[in-house]
């Protein structure tokens, strides 16, 4: 039996790790916004770009 | 021109390929595109000569129409150093970072050309747009690129920034809510994997089940004094206020079931309810979230100085410096120039005022103001730039007291809400079966007193009562606001839901803004000759002449906005007409006297123009302001269903929307004190009452209405005391919205019903003390989850129905 424990103890923890870094994204701000970076991803690179600085 | 003809401004339905107006008065072609504007072909060169045309592939019509907004203050204002704090991030070495807010932003389009500001200007280093806060940060060298210069460039492409702070608050869902929502996730999960176990009723070893429920005690304390705060503090609000809310029954549930279960746990006699208290705290946490997702976005409270200019130019002899609003005094000369806001009550000294006050009174077409006039503050100069001797300070203008009226106007009493008498009666019922239940108990047997009252209280914790409003609410704000009708929250909703008689004020709200119908009557003209008399008109401010100026020939397809004409020998006499040469013919316009022509009767609402061409009178156009399309059926459809009235600061009413109205319930003449009286009176005899209105002073009509809702044409136009702003063309689908508010509050009831059916099974399971774990933990989601589906479902079906 202590094997479920010890399973326990570790799927636990590695949902912790996950729910912290869940929140450590949502403190980044990556929650923020949920419309731009999908609309963003979708944008061509344009190679024309020869006006950056 | 052929037979006499009716032609209205909206001739073409060429849409514009920048901004998908409908092209109209400044209808023109340019690189083989449609356009409605000069300004929106400025932009599109712009876009064109940096190479983002792309901006037009990616969404259809994506732009913004340029518009001489009341928003729009002197870029130089950028400069200043108290403005330039709000926006400045942080400025090091020449490179320099700034946030501002720009409400225009809708669409995918707009993120691709904000973010692509380095190829306009190469001193812009970076840009990112923050879609949900409608903000736009920009990195730039700022000794390339001046702060006022920047602004200058959004606005060239339509994106002009807001001059106040862009907020410490954010606009989204708040953080704090998702990392609320990622741990109630976490451990509800994790909590109902402890429970497992007891679900199937495992005889594990003894000692592995402690472990699991002191695991679950563990992971019950975050639920309480994290994830549960909201839900405390509104108790605690109400109990403070005597008031009882919603939250009260879900705190009291919650501080039960973990009471319950560290007993539980404690003494031994069972495994508590942790699973369905992190459950619990999860639906009513995503219901908390939906609520914030839908009511993002919209900024309802707007400063003063949203609207007015914060720097005007003093003239001090020759000279002409910026100077803050607040620091003039009276005596000084200040210069107002075309599309500005006249800041201050102030004389005119210099120019002829076209004063258009739609700001104040909604009242579009411009009066005239000679020098020596006053001028009140608020109004608009629309034409040459003026001259003005300040007569007030700031602090004392007219503008500012009506804004301080409306600020305080604004504080109605708050409405019961549906929710709240639910909640308790709710409340009330739940206590007394607790009570009712103890007793029997303690008679039968005083050890099931305990597990019983807490196990009522458990189970009847209006979760799904909780979660309904929102989705039900949320979902048809979300609906209205597709169609052009943005609520302030949800509240307005159920409002609106009982709302049973409608008024509206005419000025601006039933007619649109700037269109107006023009008719000839008489020998008819030829495109030529109209073109003469259209560019004897253009030398004109009158407002007529302005219509006349602007409105093409019928027979016109496309053309500059300029008419090849000029006019030369120009003669003004006020208030009679205006003469002039043009192409070697005198052509006259203006009254009929003026004209040698015979006076017509005119219908009330309308105004008539004659024409005379080489001293021959030719006939007359006939202008009126048009009413919006679809508005004569929308009210046609309202009566039917409601007493309407109509408080028109107008005398006359055109003869269209009298009839749709109905005699009885037009008040012409009213002064907006009036209007609120009008109001006043109608809840008085228990009615409830919507005010659809616009400009400043409105404001207390509305404020005294129990649905205020704003009619604007543009983003940056006032919304005044209001509980909800409409499109100019939304107008049309009132009814509409009427009977969606009043279904979204059937979808509520009957979810009630639904979670009250929930409620009485489990609270006479828990009264008989058949109250397992397993059962709550089967019933509280349950309950939750069929309420949402059946709410979001409902809606749905109800917006298709509706379409």
């Amino acid at each position: 039996m202590s094997v479920i424990i010890l399973l326990l103890l570790v799927s636990t923890s590695v949902a912790g790790l996950f729910l912290l870094g869940f929140i450590h994204a949502v403190r980044r701000g990556q929650f923020d916004d949920d419309r731009s970076p999908a609309v963003r991803i979708l944008h061509e690179d344009d190679p024309r770009q020869t006006k950056t600085p | 021109m052929g037979a006499p003809g009716r032609h209205t401004a909206e001739l073409t339905k060429v849409k514009c390929y920048h901004c998908g107006d409908p092209c109209a008065e400044e209808h023109r072609t340019h690189d083989g595109q449609d356009f409605c504007c000069q300004g929106c072909v400025v932009v599109y060169d712009l876009l064109h000569e940096a190479g983002l045309t792309d901006y037009y592939a990616l969404g259809e019509r994506p732009g913004t129409k340029q518009r001489s907004s009341v928003d729009e203050q002197r870029p130089e204002l950028f400069a200043l150093q108290e403005v330039r704090s709000r926006f400045v991030e942080f400025s090091e070495g020449g490179v320099t970072r700034a946030r501002f807010n720009v409400p225009q932003m809708h669409c995918s389009s707009c993120i691709w050309l904000l973010e692509n500001l380095h190829r306009i200007d190469p001193a812009v280093v970076r840009s990112r747009v923050s879609f949900a806060d409608k903000e736009l940060s920009i990195t730039f060298h700022e000794d390339k690129l001046t702060l006022p210069d920047l602004v200058r460039l959004l606005r060239r492409i339509g994106y002009g920034p807001r001059t106040t702070n862009p907020g410490k608050t954010r606009g989204g869902v708040p953080r704090l809510l998702y990392i609320r929502l990622g741990v109630a996730g976490f451990i509800f999960g994790n909590t109902m994997l402890f429970s497992f176990p007891e679900y199937l009723g495992a005889d594990g070893e003894a000692g592995l089940k402690t472990g699991l429920q002191w695991l679950s005690v563990l992971f019950s304390i975050p639920v309480v004094f994290f994830l549960s705060t909201d839900f405390f503090r509104g108790a605690w609000a109400g109990i403070r206020n005597r008031r009882v809310n919603i939250d009260q029954p879900i705190a009291l549930g919650i501080v039960a079931l973990w009471t319950r279960s560290l007993h539980d746990v404690l003494t031994g006699t069972g495994p508590g309810y942790f699973d369905s208290l992190a459950g619990l705290l999860f639906f009513l946490l995503i219901g908390r979230w939906y609520q914030a997702h839908t009511y993002r976005a919209l900024r309802f409270d707007r400063a003063l100085d949203d609207f007015l200019p914060i720097i005007v130019l003093r003239k001090s002899g020759t000279e002409e410096t910026p100077v803050k609003v607040t620091d003039l005094k009276p005596g000084e000369r200040i210069i107002v120039r075309d599309q500005e806001l006249v800041p201050v009550d102030a004389i005119l000294r210099a120019g002829t005022g076209h004063i258009d006050n739609s700001f104040i009174t909604g009242e579009p077409l411009p009066v005239r103001k000679n020098e020596g006039d006053t001028i009140k503050a608020g109004g608009r100069q629309r034409g040459a730039a003026i001259e003005l001797e300040v007569l007030r300070n700031f602090a004392d203008s007219r503008l500012k007291q009506l804004w301080a009226e409306q600020e305080s106007a604004h504080e109605r009493p708050v409405m019961p809400r549906m929710i709240d008498a639910v909640a308790r009666r709710f409340t009330m019922a739940v206590l007394l079966i607790a009570l009712g239940a103890g007793l029997f108990w303690w008679s039968r047997d005083p050890a099931q007193v305990w597990p019983v009252v807490t196990a009522v209280l458990i189970v009847a914790c209006p979760c799904a009562l909780a979660l309904s409003m929102p989705f039900a609410y949320g979902h048809t704000i979300r609906l209205m606001g597709k169609r052009g009708l943005f609520l302030r929250d949800s509240e307005v909703v159920e409002r609106m839901a009982r709302v049973d008689m409608v008024v509206f004020d005419k000025t601006g709200t039933l007619t649109t803004r700037e269109a107006h119908e023009l008719t000839w009557h008489g020998t008819p003209l030829n495109i030529e000759e109209y073109d003469r008399v259209r560019a004897l008109a253009r030398n004109s401010t009158h407002p007529l002449s302005v219509v006349l100026a602007t409105t093409p020939h019928p027979g016109r397809r496309q053309e500059g906005n300029i008419p090849a004409w000029s006019a030369t020998d120009v003669q003004e006499q006020a208030g009679q007409g205006i003469r002039g040469t043009v192409g070697g013919r005198t052509v006259r316009i203006g009254a009929a006297a003026f004209c040698m022509a015979e006076e017509t009767p005119r219908e009330s609402g309308e105004a008539h123009v004659h024409v005379a061409i080489d001293g021959r009178p030719r006939g007359y156009f006939s202008i009126r302001k048009r009413a919006r399309s679809g508005i004569v059926e929308a009210v046609l459809r309202l009566r039917e269903r409601m007493p309407l009235a109509l408080l028109t600061g107008d005398s006359q009413v055109d003869p269209g929307l009298s009839d749709a109205f109905g005699a009885g319930s037009i008040r012409t003449g009213c002064s907006p004190m009036d209007k609120q009286r009008g109001i006043h009176e109608a809840q008085g005899r228990g009615r409830c009452v919507l005010m659809v209105g616009d400009g400043l002073n409105d404001a207390g009509a509305l404020a005294q209405a129990d649905v205020g809702i704003t009619v604007t044409e543009t983003s940056a136009a006032l919304t005044p005391a209001s509980d909800a702003i409409m499109d100019g063309p939304a107008i049309a689908g009132l009814p509409h919205f009427l009977r969606m508010a009043r279904r979204a509050r059937r979808i509520v009831i009957a979810s009630l019903c639904i979670s009250l059916g929930y409620n009485i099974i489990g609270v006479s399971l828990a009264v008989a003390g058949h109250m397992t774990p397993l059962i709550a933990a089967i019933l509280m989601p349950l309950s939750s989850i069929s309420v949402v589906s059946f709410v979001t479902a409902a809606t749905a079906i109800g917006a298709r129905e509706l379409r």
